[in-house]
């Protein structure tokens, strides 16, 4: 990776802020840390100087000039760290180590003053380090300086700067290079991320990210990604595979109506039939025919609706199951089906009603269909102990053996391109389609068991979530 | 009747306008929603047959532009949108009725038929008399040539729809719709099941029977 480039990449631009704002910071404690250190070192000489002035003033009061310069002479040879002078009142010198007073003027008898001074250092090279201290006019006239050298405070300040600049060379540095890292590693795996989504432009459905499960974000971000791309190829391929069926369900009945019309045709030149009839024939196909289209065109739409019911409503499903029910029972008690319902009340669900009835009938009509002749039919709309709403239809016809439900079940679930008959199993692959759009599911089950000579029979149940 | 069609669909108009007009109707072609609009406000329209997607003005905007202006002609939309959405803002844009393209011609009779004798029967009836059949809104009872008939309250329902429409052609959907308020195909002929049901009652007996099944397009009620 270039430097320039890398200057583009946002975790790198991030540490780099992160590092500005710490040098901020280290900068504000620095210099806290040595103003702190300053004048904590000052009051500490000037507590110092304040005690040994109170000794030689007290001595001068109490013994006189003499005395003073006595202890002032012993106190400098002890080599104590004490800085002094004594002067008489016209100016001459007296004793001490210092050379001169730092201010000739006082505006007061007693004052305080920062001053340098020159002192040699361990290996004998002469130093100027700071001093304070204080001037004293004493009774007689006399001036006294005291002061206490600061070259330690500032010998210890001068370490402690430098060692905090040290330490925030090595943070930059260090945090640069992490910077670096970081960013790189980052580089790495949207460059995963970026390669997959190239690829999917590129037409590729199939590209996926690799996702580690490591559980950050990145992975997370692919792991969304990776989920993305499937929903999006199983919506492509039941758009496709709606296609293929919109073709093979309407070629065949196309064909079989042209078949008819020509017979029809033949028929009435040869007088057989008159004209109309034909017409009729030609009708009832089309109307099959536009039938087949809308469910087709329902299914795609409820899967391109991906998981979304379309206009969802609040309403109540043991209406909904009362209405079928009564809409139903002449047409299976017509085919000599003994007819029953069993509705629970206040089964509030929210759905689209229209295929929720839709789902319903096909699964009342499909029961009506495949039960013999002196069977049973039984709608039931209930409230499952886990709170769900379930609608079920059970009927005393052959049911499906246990190892091929699951088959039925995707049936349910997908169109399916082996289906001969136009319109059978479609109606089943709207159900599915349904309880999809809705997040429901489809469950079957072995029916009452032998009846009239027939059976087991079949329970469809369709289980929807109840509404909140 | 006077059916004035927006269309831009220049041929499915023509097919209109003829089927209408052998129908026995009189219709009038407006080819988007701002000429439909200009048309309608000519007025003495019975229905308007609107379809959705047009330029310029499309059915949505006509129709409610109309209804603001205070025109309550019945509307029956037409469009190639299948969506139940679509069917509602359909309907809260004004429409009376929705069909979906492509549809039976028998279908659109029935509709615009069923939307002109809504309009007329406005005035609130209390007993409905088809023939000798009658029917007593209030009472919820129903007499033919005399006789009372016992009715589930569905197929009260069921008649009182057919008799309000007396001698027009109601199909199978219109009847899912209009008396059990469903909109969804239910494969088998369930309606059938119930008008032979009806027919039983109301027709077993008598001399002559009311309930005719019209091919290609469902039942009438004949006087």
């Amino acid at each position: 990776m270039k430097l320039p480039s890398l200057l583009r990449r946002t975790p790198f631009r991030l540490t780099l802020l992160f590092l500005a704002l710490f040098a901020a910071a280290a900068s504000a404690i620095l210099a806290y840390v040595y103003f702190a250190s300053a004048s904590e070192a000052r009051i500490k000489a000037e507590r110092d100087v304040r005690g040994e002035m109170q000794v030689l003033t007290g001595i001068y009061k109490e013994r006189g000039f003499d005395a003073l310069n006595r202890a002032l002479i012993d106190r400098t040879l002890q080599d104590n760290s004490f800085l002094y002078l004594l002067k008489n009142p016209d100016g001459s010198q007296v004793t001490g180590s210092l050379t001169d007073f730092p201010i000739a003027e006082m505006e007061e008898n007693q004052q305080w003053i920062t001053f340098p001074f020159t002192d040699t250092d361990a290996e004998g090279r002469v130093t100027r380090p700071q001093a304070r201290g204080v001037q004293v006019r004493l009774a007689g006239g006399e001036m006294l300086l005291v002061g206490a050298s600061l070259s330690d405070t500032e010998a210890y300040l001068a370490r402690l700067t430098q060692a905090l600049w040290t330490a925030m060379g090595i943070v930059l540095l260090l945090g640069l290079a992490g910077g670096v890292l970081v960013s790189r590693n980052l580089e790495r795996a949207m460059g995963r991320l970026n390669k997959v989504v190239t690829a999917v432009q590129e037409g590729d459905l199939k590209a996926r990210a690799v996702v580690r499960n490591s559980g950050d974000e990145l992975d997370e971000l692919g792991a969304g990604l990776n989920t993305m791309l499937d929903r999006l190829e199983a919506s492509m391929a039941s758009i496709r595979h709606a296609g293929d069926a919109i073709a093979h369900d309407l070629r065949s009945p196309l064909t079989r109506m042209r078949a008819k019309l020509e017979v029809a045709l033949m028929d009435a030149e040869a007088g057989k039939i008159d004209g109309v009839d034909a017409v009729q024939l030609a009708l009832d196909e089309a109307d099959n025919l536009l039938k087949t289209f809308n469910t087709v065109l329902a299914i795609a739409r409820l899967q391109a609706a991906a998981g979304r019911t379309p206009d969802p409503k609040v309403f109540d499903a043991a209406d909904l199951a009362a209405d079928m029910a009564e809409l139903y029972e002449p047409a299976s008690e017509d085919k000599g089906l003994e007819f029953s319902a069993e509705i629970e009340r206040g089964l509030m669900i929210e759905g689209n009603q229209p295929f929720l009835a839709q789902a319903l009938a096909n699964i009342i009509d499909n029961a009506i269909k495949y039960t013999p002749t002196g069977g049973a039919v039984m709608l039931r709309a209930r409230r499952r102990s886990s709170g769900e709403i379930e609608f079920s239809v059970t009927d005393t016809g052959p049911g499906v053996p246990e190892e091929d439900r699951e088959r039925v079940i995707e049936r349910f679930v997908r169109l399916d391109n082996s289906r001969t008959e136009a319109g059978s199993g479609l109606g089943l692959s709207l159900v599915g389609a349904v309880m999809e759009a809705h997040g429901g599911r489809i469950l079957l089950d072995e029916g009452p068991g032998e009846y009239g000579g027939f059976g087991p029979g079949l329970r469809v149940a369709l289980v929807l979530p109840a509404a909140e | 009747m006077r059916i004035l069609v927006v269309e831009d669909d220049a041929e499915a108009a023509t097919a209109m306008v003829r089927g209408l007009t052998e129908a026995g109707h009189e219709p009038t072609h407006a080819v988007d929603g701002a000429f439909g609009l200009l048309e309608a406000q000519k007025g003495g329209y019975d229905v308007y047959v609107v379809d959705r997607m047009m330029p310029r003005l499309d059915g949505i905007g006509m129709v409610e532009t109309l209804r603001k202006d205070g025109d309550q002609t019945p509307v029956l939309f037409l469009s190639a949108l299948g969506e139940v959405e679509d069917r509602v803002t359909g309907l809260n844009a004004g429409a009376d009725d929705y069909l979906v393209k492509p549809y039976a011609f028998s279908e659109l009779i029935a509709r615009v038929e069923a939307l002109s004798r809504r309009r007329e029967s406005g005035s609130v009836a209390t007993m409905l008399k088809v023939g000798d059949l009658e029917m007593n809104l209030i009472a919820r009872t129903v007499h033919r040539a005399g006789k009372e008939i016992d009715l589930q309250p569905r197929e009260f329902q069921l008649l009182e729809f057919l008799m309000r429409h007396a001698g027009q052609s109601v199909t199978r959907t219109m009847l899912l719709e209009k008396v059990w308020e469903y909109h969804f195909d239910p494969q088998t002929n369930v309606i059938d099941v119930h008008i032979s049901r009806l027919r039983a009652k109301i027709d077993k007996g008598f001399d002559h029977a009311m309930l005719q099944t019209v091919r290609g397009a469902g039942y009438r009620l004949e006087p």
